[in-house]
């Protein structure tokens, strides 16, 4: 069964290279749960993100099924996909206490 | 006493009279500082019945306790004064670096009143105030005003001001200070220009002396540094702003669409955080002491929308974009930038479009009316209307007015999407049900900053709840009102409060914040204490609202919410079930069956009864 599987915000660049609009299209075996397509991404599956199927907040152990859609994206503080040196907009000096 | 000066400066308009008066301690302690000692000002000197527009009317400018302290993001303040847009409760917050520099001045709060007899500004250099003519700024748009009052006041003072729409009282009006930052709702900025008031000028150097500076230092640090290891992970807030949030809520089918008649906008990718920051972001620019930085300096560099200036974030695009249904990035942030300069709330500027253009294109107001076509998506249209607004210009008259008058005049209510006649901002509440008990009763009107229950429906901050159940939502809903009235009346940003200073449970609970507030002014606050305080806020802010005349018979939502069902994305099908949270909700609140503070409650808070 072919799924897709969206990334928003900072979680897009743990998506392969070429991906377009942060989504992927997987071709996955009858049965497979969100929480094992999702494992094929570095997400952390803590509270530190949102992950849902189809726009719905599901259990992660619910069964996909053809044409559905996962999106996740980091709990807006943050996330753990910093890579060093990836953007220079991110690594600029955040105000300095005066 | 620390942290609080315990002074106030009250500046009489009609007859230029100034006067510094001091506050009581255990009041101070008992209304926290900001909106909460705000209200009660507000409630005790104006009648609530008053004509917002009036000389009876009185502006408030607050900061709170961690105002112009160590604290990261102690550096905001709330406008407080009756309502033009709403008839009711204003009290709009802003950042930046005005807040700060005002409570330098020495004052904790500022109290304007009367009216002037011509166009004024009042420069406070610590204990020197001065009532100056502004007619030379007059008609000005808020970044000149800006750079010439500090020319001819110090250059290192701050600025809040209002541009052109406040001067014509247009209802969306906007205080805007250090150009960009804004207390943007409910029409303040056009109760400062009803006033003459065109600006305020600070300078000073008084911090406030601080109980524990030691301790003080210590836990500003710490939270400081706790966002930065965020920060390092990869903050979405610091990189995209809150511009990447259009994602998230289309992801959800809650972003609005063309008026709320849809939840999901198929251009999404067109105007979000990502789009930005590939094609005119220059840099995050932080308000003072804020280690998130969420911030956007933005510039189009050329073309007819060339600019540069600040934004959009998500609630611009959310009402200039994808609520008009506007998909050019270009001209978006064109349009959020005449609304800074001429001094506009972006939320009800966009969604008092919005709801024209379904108008137009229902043919409910001719085109003669308008004077050009103005369809959804038309975004050289909606430039024009902005301009036409902030000066009453034409069909500008009627848009000034905001959505809800507008419907009314050309016959169609139902096509205004409001809560005490204020337009809502970018949450559709039939897919995020606390949200929308959040709009039928916040004291404000529809606001996301009154109780954003959104944080936990929507973001999983710091718990994810599903967004499409009401079950336990009247107490989410609660909880979150009281605990905003908390942090708008501390001086701290929410942003920062709620990820950092309040405890990771389900019901966030301000463990630190109040640690933060004993170590700043020495009250000694458990954190029960400050939230039996916020409540006592909350609930004198009802009482406001009551005698103004929008009591519990405005703790409603518009039929499109109620009767309309979401045709489209996940909430397809849902309408907001309100019925089902409000006589829960009345209950929590220790408020009768019909809505109204029951002696018992007001008795426990110390209100009057």
């Amino acid at each position: 069964m072919r799924i897709q599987i969206k990334l928003i915000a900072n979680f897009r660049e743990l998506l392969p290279p070429g991906s377009k609009n942060g989504i992927v299209e997987l071709d996955l075996p009858n049965g497979t749960t969100v929480r094992e397509a999702i494992t094929r991404f570095d997400i952390p599956l803590d509270g530190s993100s949102v992950i849902v199927l189809n726009g719905l907040t599901v259990d992660l152990n619910t069964p996909l099924n053809e044409g559905d859609r996962i999106t996740a994206f980091s709990a807006i503080e943050g996330g753990s996909t910093y890579r060093q040196g990836d953007d220079d907009v991110r690594l600029a000096p955040a105000n300095p206490a005066s | 006493m620390y942290g609080w000066h315990l002074r106030i400066l009250r500046v009489n308009l009609t007859n230029k009279k100034v006067t510094k008066e001091d506050v009581d301690p255990k009041f101070a302690r008992d209304y926290l500082g900001g909106r909460g000692w705000a209200i009660h000002y507000l409630y005790n000197e104006m009648d609530p019945k008053a004509d917002a527009l009036s000389p009876q009317n009185i502006l408030i400018f607050a900061t709170g306790p961690l105002t112009a302290t160590p604290a990261p993001t102690g550096n905001r303040y709330m406008v407080v004064t009756k309502s033009p847009l709403t008839g009711a409760l204003a009290h709009s917050n802003s950042g930046g670096e005005f807040p700060t520099w005002m409570k330098r001045t020495g004052f904790d709060l500022f109290i304007f009143e009367g009216k002037a007899d011509g166009p004024v500004y009042v420069w406070v250099n610590e204990d020197q105030v001065e009532i100056r003519s502004a007619a030379h700024v007059w008609g000005k748009q808020v970044p000149e005003t800006t750079d010439r009052l500090k020319v001819e006041t110090d250059p290192d003072a701050r600025v809040a001001c209002i541009g052109p729409a406040g001067e014509h009282q247009v209802l969306m009006a906007a205080i805007m200070n250090d150009k960009n930052r804004a207390a943007a709702r409910s029409g303040v900025g056009a109760v400062m220009g009803s006033k003459n008031l065109k600006a305020v000028v600070v300078m000073g150097n008084k911090n406030p002396p601080l109980f524990n500076p030691d301790g003080m230092r210590d836990i500003s640090v710490d939270t400081s540094k706790n966002v930065g290891i965020d920060v390092k992970k990869g903050s979405n807030l610091r990189i995209y702003g809150t511009a990447y949030v259009p994602q998230v809520t289309n992801t959800l089918g809650i972003l609005p669409t063309r008026n709320f008649l849809q939840g999901t906008f198929e251009h999404t990718d067109k105007v979000d955080g990502v789009a930005l920051k590939e094609q005119y972001l220059i840099k995050h620019v932080p308000c003072y002491r804020c280690p998130i930085s969420c911030g956007r300096l933005t510039e189009v560099p050329d073309g007819p929308y060339k600019g540069k200036g600040e934004g959009p974030e998500y609630e611009t695009i959310s009402s200039l974009g994808t609520g008009c249904g506007v998909s050019n990035l270009a001209a978006l942030t064109k349009a959020n930038y005449l609304c800074n300069e001429l001094g506009m709330d972006t939320i009800t500027t966009g969604m008092t479009i919005a709801a024209a253009m379904e108008m137009y294109e229902k043919g409910y107001i001719p085109e003669s009316a308008i004077g050009m076509p103005l369809k959804f998506g038309d975004h050289d249209a909606m430039i024009a209307m902005i301009k036409k607004m902030a000066s009453r210009e034409g069909f500008g008259e009627d848009l000034a007015q905001g959505s809800y008058r507008l419907a009314e005049k050309y016959g169609h209510p139902e096509i205004a999407v409001t809560a005490r006649k204020q337009e809502f901002p970018g949450y559709d509440p039939r897919g995020s049900q606390g949200m929308g008990l959040l709009y039928a009763t916040s004291n404000k009107g529809a606001s996301h900053m009154e109780g954003d229950v959104a944080y936990e429906e929507v973001f999983g901050v710091p718990i994810k709840e599903d967004p499409l159940t009401t079950d336990g939502k009247p107490e989410l809903v609660k909880h979150f009102e009281d605990s905003f009235a908390l942090i708008d009346s501390s001086g701290l940003c929410v942003f920062l409060a709620i990820r950092y200073v309040f405890s990771k449970d389900r019901m966030v609970w301000p463990e630190r914040l109040s640690e933060m507030m004993n170590l700043t002014t020495g009250a000694g606050y458990t954190p029960e204490e400050v939230m039996k305080a916020a409540e006592r806020v909350y609930n004198l802010e009802r009482l406001f609202l009551i005698k103004a005349g929008s009591g519990p018979e405005n703790d409603t939502l518009p039929q499109r919410m109620l009767h309309e069902p979401l045709p489209d994305g996940p909430a397809k099908g849902k309408v907001v079930e309100l019925d089902k949270m409000l006589p829960e909700f009345y209950k929590l609140r220790g408020w009768d069956e019909k809505g109204y503070p029951t002696k018992e409650k007001l008795q426990e808070l110390g209100l009057p009864a």
